[in-house]
């Protein structure tokens, strides 16, 4: 193998490995796109009722017995399918118990000044959460394995049979999920009256009332529709990367930097968005140290909101 | 069917409208005439539930409207096309209309609906499926007008449907309207700054002056009164 | 004096603060009133930037967590005492601001917000990639004193005193200079601020860097305190959220809110954690998360200002015998005969503002067309025109809210198109808000100082300035009443005085008379016509026609942004052009 041929494997295995990543990620950020472009609502909480769904799955397939149910390889994946609903449930109850109290109607008639007490607010539910969670689950590492986690299939060899991309079964498995959710969602919200309904709310609440939709009622649904999707992202991504309380501050950075990328209300550019940051972040491996991924995700989302708030992907309707 | 008496309503504590009673009976047209900053706006976003009255009550259909929550005071049959129309941008003009269908009343109707906004608006039919927000200022407005009437409503509330259209656009928009009562006997309530259209059509009007009914009566009374343009024009 | 004075509420709290420290001889209680103290401070700094200025930072570990890093690691590798690298560790903090605010002040709401926790995030991954996962301030056996090192751990809370007396000091003085009212000015209407020749950007940075300097400095002595600390521990999210906790908590934008915060927050999260921290191992979190949400939704300013709402309620009953208008004004009403001076002897020929073929579009809405027009020293001047015909828009474009895609706008020759607004205050363009906001909490006088300081190079003139035209308006008999207990006419004067106090040329008014009955807007107008009578260039835009035909010399009347006609009053309202487009087509035709 020549120095050539290394140097395009392991930017072909980041590429994957990017893309494989970016969809998970993508899924996450479609979740927060949800609450954010719906609502206008900064949860800062997002990366722990992430970290709720990934706890939620794994306490479902361990506690559940859905291993011996559905066998090794499908279990995980049923208990990740259980976390949305609860998590649907949880973001229904905090949207109708305390986001609403700061949100909405309430703010409706007011000029730009509300959004600070919804931004502390969800500061708050972060910290009880992360924190909470650490007293009720512990601080130590977990993880959801299915035995695809150390499976991969091999792309190749090519180039002279030197050059192979291998792609790791349960990270296949968890994009191709992540899209078929996201074409869903996304058809969803372009077809159904409730899909019409959450968009008309989000592009205009005056006149939303006007029509008759209930805004606090659409907030609510989006909030909680937003917290099932974000923890199925969090489920599948814990099939592969182990997890603990804090994990969701890591991650919710880099759901808003998927989010503001991608145009804030939009769906697909979130997507792409949330792909986006998969790729760099796989890619900056290649020439930074690995403990300082983070901290390139951190410094590309400061780069993105500083210079380009309005995003690169999506259409950018003009408000006034 | 709409009756508003002593309404003290305002942004939170300032009180633009003081004491205004005004009632709209089934069938009736009635116009609010009144300069700029009379509180026009402010009495349409208190009877849609935008703003809580500070003192006064409002009655539709014999039923207490302050007990009415705002999103359903649109299923009770109160359409309210607000000023500067306030389409939804980001929706396609057939889903716009859908929106206005969102009431059950409106949705039950949908399809006879449709066909006879079409029929008012031949534009909005071959705009269908552009976004609202590329539409003209004009076609804007008649999208407002149809989105209201496609919820089946028992009274339509226009605030300032000529507001930014030039003078041919806004007296399209009129005669649409009369148009449409025409065909409909639908009950109309409107608030316009452009006293003459909004009398021409009016069965009783009310001028509202800094937060206050000054007069009222029917159109022929009004027009004779110079205390109209004394309100607008000072002199 | 008066600032001592001021102060002697907290110096009688540190006083018993310092009893109560040397009281104590467990060493881990001590550690909690010291901790308590410490908190108390970072919650001041973060009081100092998003109490005043209302930019709400969630990263403030950044700083704190250099500070902390910088005195631990100077010790380690160069040998340097933590009594340099306090306050080396505040010129980091505010360098560190100043580089964090520049580009980041350029954001608002969420982003700024957003951002600003990233920083701290991206600092703790990096210090950990670093090969810096914990570290540990050495021990020194000679003159430990020389190092910040005691046995008596009293020492700690002592110093901790002094060094939150020192930022109280700090933050009160600021507080009561035009520092303060600046960032203050921001957080209530940073547009208005601009107008009112307020620099926004340059008062944010040294708000931050102000703000920065004390964290690092707290971040330092932090360390020291707590020997050991790892990246977490200091640029952690919940160490930006316990500054943000205790202010909030206690009250934003005041000294007290971080120190009554601190006081009841940090014992109670402590002691738990102490109690069952060892099997609950998140309680310290919890409890300021709860904190959190409990305040926001029940008392979202703090605790402080809660209590300064309910005393002041039990008072009102009192003060509202007195009657509220009508002192205020008559004053202005009496004048009227005297400000009343023909138009003919108030116009000079000097033409003041020259106004010509400024145009803006907004996308494809061309909200003022190649507008001209010329405006005489002493003139007032109405603009008129329906809903929509650019009024506004126009009145941005000569302060400077917005820059003309075409044209000029004279001031005595000299174009100011597209200068920012603080710049064309300061060259004489003073105006008002069709929406008023004043600082709620603040007397008339304190609110119309804010105006004052562009023309005042002291506190003391800008006192005496505020005073001047808070009497031209006829406010006097009220103006150490609260803003929030004026009446609608009060506010409107309240503005126009905050206006005149920054001694325009040229004063726009922007919907003066909206909202008041038609006697209040005749007193009001009286007003603006003494003001006139001294040779002030007014402009204004207003609705109501009967006040404005008394009012004006001239109008000018615009739709769809052009310029349709202007003239005498008796001729504008006789125009059918304006008649048409006041009443419509029709009405033009029968008239």
């Amino acid at each position: 193998m020549t120095g050539t041929q290394i140097i395009i494997e392991s930017i072909l295995q980041a590429l994957a490995a990017g893309v494989l990543v970016g969809a998970i990620y993508g899924l996450m950020c479609v979740g927060l796109a949800m609450i954010f472009g719906i609502m206008r609502v900064i949860n800062f909480a997002q990366g722990d009722f992430m970290m709720l769904g990934m706890y939620a799955a794994y306490f479902a397939f361990t506690a559940l017995g859905l291993q011996t149910v559905f066998g090794a390889v499908p279990g995980p994946y049923v208990a990740v399918a259980i976390a949305g609903p609860l998590l649907f449930a949880f973001g229904y109850a905090v949207h109708k118990f305390l986001i609403r109290q700061v949100t909405g109607m309430r703010t409706i008639a007011m000029e730009a000044e509300g959004h600070y007490a919804q931004l502390v607010l969800t500061l708050g539910i972060a910290l009880v959460l992360q924190n909470g969670a650490m007293i009720l689950f512990g601080a130590q590492l977990v993880s959801l394995r299915t035995p695809l986690t150390g499976q991969a299939w091999m792309l190749g060899p090519m180039w002279g049979d030197a050059v192979a991309v291998f792609l790791n079964q349960a990270k296949v498995v968890a994009a191709i999920v992540s899209v078929v959710i996201i074409a869903g969602l996304w058809l969803c919200i372009k077809r159904t009256r409730l899909g019409k309904s959450l968009r008309a709310a989000a592009d205009n609440p005056e006149a939303s009332v006007y029509v008759g939709i209930d805004v606090d009622h659409a907030h609510r649904i989006a909030f909680a529709l937003g917290s099932a999707i974000t923890a199925v992202a969090g489920g599948l991504l814990a099939t592969n990367h182990p997890f603990h309380p804090f994990v969701g501050l890591d991650y919710v950075i880099v759901m808003y930097a998927g989010v503001v990328l991608g145009g804030i209300g939009s769906v697909i550019g979130a997507f792409w968005g949330g792909m986006t940051i998969g790729l760099v972040q796989q890619l900056s491996i290649l020439v930074l140290p690995t403990q300082l991924q983070n901290a390139t995700i951190f410094v590309f989302f400061l780069l993105i909101v500083i210079w380009r708030p309005q995003g690169f992907f999506g259409r950018v309707t003009e408000r006034t | 069917m709409l009756d508003v008496e002593g309404l003290r309503s305002g942004y939170s504590e300032v009180a633009v409208l003081q004491d205004v009673s005004i009632t709209v009976g089934a069938g009736q047209f009635v116009s609010i005439v009144g300069p700029n900053g009379a509180g026009k706006t402010t009495l349409f976003k208190t009877l849609s539930g935008i703003l809580t009255p500070m003192a006064g009550s409002i009655r539709f259909d014999g039923e207490d409207l302050l007990t009415v929550r705002p999103a359903e005071r649109a299923h009770r049959g109160i359409a309210h096309v607000p000023e500067g129309r306030q389409v939804f941008a980001s929706l396609t003009v057939l889903e716009n209309l859908e929106m206005g269908a969102f009431t059950r009343m409106g949705r039950a109707a949908w399809q006879v609906n449709i066909q006879r906004i079409f029929a008012w608006f031949p534009v909005l039919r071959q705009r269908a499926d552009q976004l609202a927000g590329t539409l003209s200022g004009g076609e804007q407005q008649m999208l407002a007008i149809g989105r209201g009437l496609a919820s089946q409503p028992k009274l339509l509330m226009l605030d300032e449907p000529s507001m930014g259209l030039a003078p041919a656009m806004a007296d399209f928009v009129f005669e649409k309207l009369m148009e449409i009562r025409k065909d409909t006997g639908l009950t109309i309530l409107l608030v316009e700054q452009r006293v003459a259209e909004a009398l021409q059509f009016a069965d009783h009007a009310y001028v509202l002056e800094t937060g206050r009914v000054v007069l009222d009566g029917t159109r022929e009374t009004l027009q004779a009164d110079d205390r109209i343009r004394q309100a607008y024009l000072g002199m | 004096m008066a600032f001592l004075r001021s102060l002697l509420p907290y110096f009688t709290f540190a006083a018993g603060y310092l009893v109560v420290a040397m009281l104590v001889e467990n060493s881990y209680y001590q550690l909690i009133i010291t901790l308590v103290l410490v908190w108390a401070s970072f919650g001041l700094s973060w009081n100092m930037l998003s109490g005043y200025t209302g930019l709400i930072s969630f990263g403030h570990a950044s700083f704190f967590g250099l500070g902390a890093f910088a005195t631990v690691l100077a010790q380690i590798h160069l040998g340097w005492s933590p009594w340099i690298m306090l306050p080396v560790s505040a010129l980091i903090g505010a360098l560190a601001g100043v580089l964090i605010g520049l580009p980041t002040f350029r954001l608002r709401g969420h982003y700024f917000a957003l951002s600003m926790l990233a920083y701290p995030l991206a600092m703790s991954y990096v210090f950990q990639w670093l090969g810096k996962p914990e570290i540990t301030i050495p021990r020194v056996l000679d003159h430990p004193a020389l190092f910040l090192q005691f046995e008596d751990r009293r020492v700690y809370s002592v110093l901790a005193l002094l060094l939150l007396t020192v930022i109280v000091v700090i933050t009160r003085w600021i507080e009561r200079t035009r520092f303060g009212m600046s960032l203050v000015a921001i957080k209530q209407n940073e547009a208005a601020a601009e107008a009112a020749g307020v620099d926004t950007l340059r008062w944010k940075l040294k708000a931050i860097a102000v703000s920065g300097a004390i964290a690092g400095a707290v971040g330092s002595f932090y360390a020291v305190v707590i020997l050991v600390i790892t990246p977490s521990s200091v640029f952690g999210m919940l160490v930006s959220a316990q500054a943000l906790t205790v202010a909030m908590f206690g009250g934003v934008g005041t000294v007290w809110g971080p120190i009554i915060g601190a006081t009841v927050l940090i014992p109670i999260a402590e002691t738990l954690h102490a109690v069952i921290g060892s099997y609950l191992p998140g309680i310290q979190g919890v409890i300021y998360g709860l904190a959190i949400i409990i305040l926001i939704i029940a008392a979202p300013e703090g605790v402080f200002w809660k209590g300064v709402d309910l005393i002041r309620r039990r008072r009102v009953p009192a003060a509202g015998t007195v009657p509220s208008g009508a002192g205020g004004v008559s004053r202005a009403a009496s004048v009227e005969p005297a400000g009343g001076a023909s138009p003919a002897s108030r116009i000079s020929d000097r033409i003041m503002l020259d106004v010509r073929g400024v145009s803006k579009r907004f996308g494809g809405l061309r909200a003022v067309r190649n507008v001209s027009f010329q405006v005489r020293k002493g003139e007032i001047l109405g603009i008129i025109g329906p809903n929509g015909a650019g009024k506004t828009t126009l009145f941005n474009l000569l302060n400077g809210f917005q820059k003309p895609d075409q044209g000029q706008v004279l001031l005595h020759g000299s174009d100011l198109a597209g200068c920012r607004p603080h710049f064309a205050c300061r060259a004489g363009i003073g105006r008002t808000f069709q929406v008023m906001r004043p600082f709620k909490r603040w007397s008339v006088a304190n609110n119309v100082k804010v105006g004052a300081y562009v023309r005042a190079a002291s506190e003391e003139e800008a006192r005496a300035i505020a005073r001047e035209a808070v009497a031209q308006v006829g406010l006097s008999a009220i103006s150490d009443r609260p803003a929030s207990a004026l009446t609608t006419k009060q506010l409107r004067l309240l503005e126009l005085a905050r206006a005149i106090a920054g001694r325009p040329e040229i004063l726009l008014l922007d919907e003066t008379l909206a909202g008041l009955g038609s006697e209040e807007a005749k007193e009001v107008v009286a007003v603006i016509r003494t003001l006139a009578a001294t040779g002030l260039t007014i402009l204004i835009i207003e609705h109501t026609m009967q006040a404005m035909v008394q009012l004006v010399d001239r109008f000018i009347v615009l739709d769809h942004g052009q310029l349709l006609t202007e003239g005498l009053p008796e001729a504008i309202v006789k125009d059918p052009r304006v008649i048409e487009a006041y009443l419509g087509a029709k009405w033009a035709a029968h008239a």
